[in-house]
């Protein structure tokens, strides 16, 4: 992220970020002439959204959204992860999981898994937890049997000829290999989850942001529906920028 | 790829593994279905039955045709819109940054039920809701896939046409869209599979109509099995769709234009 120096770094910056003062320029213009059910100034959104950060209650569900989002991409890597390796090392297995698991999974719309985790688990966290990891699964499955497709044969040759330990191998040797689709996959899962987060705890939880835009909803609280839409795209940027592209960079392979 | 390929008999067996794993999931899932009240997990006969209805029943009928059009009028209207910025930052690169350091990473990062929510308050419970959710979802895909597309143009072709006329139309319509083609069907593709998905969200809270609508009904009369019905559909839909429908045409058209190239 260098600074712009040069007038032909500037206008694109300029044009750019025009673009977005020009949205908000219109957008409070046309607030001006309609009701705030209907489009809620700039301001009032701010407002909304700094509720975020000042009212306790928001603030819990906020972190209880965190926390869900965060559990559901740890067991959807894992899960996919599984998955993609049993296809890997057990051929057999490798059409019923690639062929008929994966497009079924893949072909599942998320509301569906909503509301058949809200029947089998109640209104609960592990209601959330299990759709979310379910829309997440596909994701990191075809994700991670990509990276472990384009393994390179003669390292894991050079590798069994060095050992016959199996998890020797797997954590000196394709654990690293495998490391940046891993990073890939939890990076994707990361912005899916966020987005979907609202889907499943309108249908599965009675707390978290999608609680919250689900009551706003209710009465017509329109600058709350657009504050919280916003405080998502917030949360994912930040978690991106702060934790997963660093994270991105110390996996990936060293330039040769 | 290989699978279909290779007869050898680890394939053949793979196959038959797949087979019998899939009779041996739905198995499960009836004998499950015995001991469980059907509003938990209705059997696959109920289930059946309830897709049947479907096809006999004209009312259930017209909401599978009414998603299908929401999903056929929102993909194309996004592949335009997201061509258009992504022509954009590619001719004018002082544009570039707004369109993918700005407009492209807001469209990705907003949320599905967030633009639902936002349409129903501007436009009302309807058809134009459901659309306009869907497009929106859908339009990052097509800017980042057109935008791909673009800087794969061979750069030379491009000098070409430029000695031979400097008219942009000429130059777009003869040269850039031709080329465009391929990855404007990746898009059409990849669009179709997630608007077919979140059609279901975005009817559901936003639509008077479509399979969205149908699992709302179903949902507040706790009817499991139509549940699980409108989600084979939609799953069927878009596995046939993309396996008979939408792969062929793709393979076909990135065929004719390999053998233009060679």
């Amino acid at each position: 992220m260098a600074k712009p120096r040069l007038p032909s770094d500037l206008l694109p910056h300029a044009l750019a970020d025009g673009l977005v003062v020009l949205v908000l320029l219109i957008w409070w213009q046309a607030a001006r002439h309609l009701p705030p059910i209907v489009l809620p100034s700039p301001w009032a959104v701010a407002v909304s959204m700094s509720d975020f950060v000042t009212d306790a209650d928001l603030w819990r569900n906020v972190v209880a959204t965190g926390l869900r989002v965060v559990v559901s991409v740890f067991a959807a890597t894992i899960a996919g992860g599984g998955l993609a390796m049993l296809a890997h090392h057990v051929p057999i297995l490798r059409d019923l999981i690639l062929n008929r698991l994966q497009p079924l999974l893949g072909a599942m719309p998320s509301v569906g898994w909503a509301i058949l985790g809200v029947i089998w688990f109640n209104v609960s966290d592990a209601a959330v937890v299990f759709i979310q990891t379910a829309i997440l699964v596909p994701f990191c499955l075809v994700n991670i049997s990509q990276g472990l497709r384009e393994l390179d044969p003669e390292l894991i040759e050079m590798g069994r000829s060095f050992t016959r330990a199996r998890w020797l191998m797997f954590r000196t040797l394709t654990l690293p290999l495998l490391a940046p689709y891993i990073i890939a996959a939890i990076r994707l899962a990361y912005g899916v989850c966020w987005k979907i987060a609202l889907v499943s705890e309108l249908f599965g939880a009675d707390t978290g942001l999608g609680y919250v835009m689900y009551q706003a909803q209710l009465v017509s609280d329109a600058s709350m529906v657009l504050a919280t839409s916003l405080v998502i795209v917030v949360l994912f940027l930040a978690g991106d920028a702060l934790i997963l592209r660093p994270l991105a960079r110390l996996a990936a392979p060293p330039p040769s | 790829m290989t699978a279909r390929t290779g007869g050898t008999p680890l394939m053949t067996r793979a196959r038959a593994v797949g087979l019998a794993g899939s009779a041996l999931a739905i198995a499960l899932w009836w004998l499950v279905s015995l001991g469980v009240p059907s509003y938990l997990a209705p059997g696959p006969p109920l289930v059946a039955e309830k897709l049947w209805e479907f096809c006999t029943d004209p009312n259930l009928a017209i909401h599978v045709g009414a998603s299908l059009a929401h999903v056929c009028i929102a993909v194309p209207i996004a592949v335009v819109l997201g061509s258009g910025l992504a022509i954009l930052a590619h001719d004018c690169p002082v544009t570039h940054l707004m369109v993918h350091g700005r407009i492209a990473p807001f469209l990705n990062s907003f949320s599905s039920i967030g633009w639902t929510m936002l349409a129903i308050l501007w436009i009302g419970l309807n058809g134009i809701t459901v659309v306009f959710a869907i497009t929106a979802i859908i339009l990052p895909v097509s800017i980042v896939n057109i935008q791909v597309g673009l800087d794969t143009l061979d750069g030379e072709l491009a000098e070409m046409g430029q000695s031979f006329g400097r008219r942009w139309r000429d130059n777009f319509f003869l040269l850039v869209l031709p080329a465009l083609l391929p990855f404007m069907f990746a898009a059409i593709r990849i669009s179709f599979g997630i608007a077919w998905k979140v059609a279901l969200t975005a009817e559901l809270f936003g639509g008077n109509s479509g399979l969205g609508f149908v699992v709302n009904l179903a949902r507040q009369s706790f009817d499991t099995a139509q549940i699980f019905a409108v989600i084979a559909i939609i799953v069927l839909i878009a596995i046939l769709s993309d396996n008979f429908v939408l792969a062929p045409l793709q393979a076909r058209l990135s065929r004719q234009y390999a053998d233009a190239d060679g």
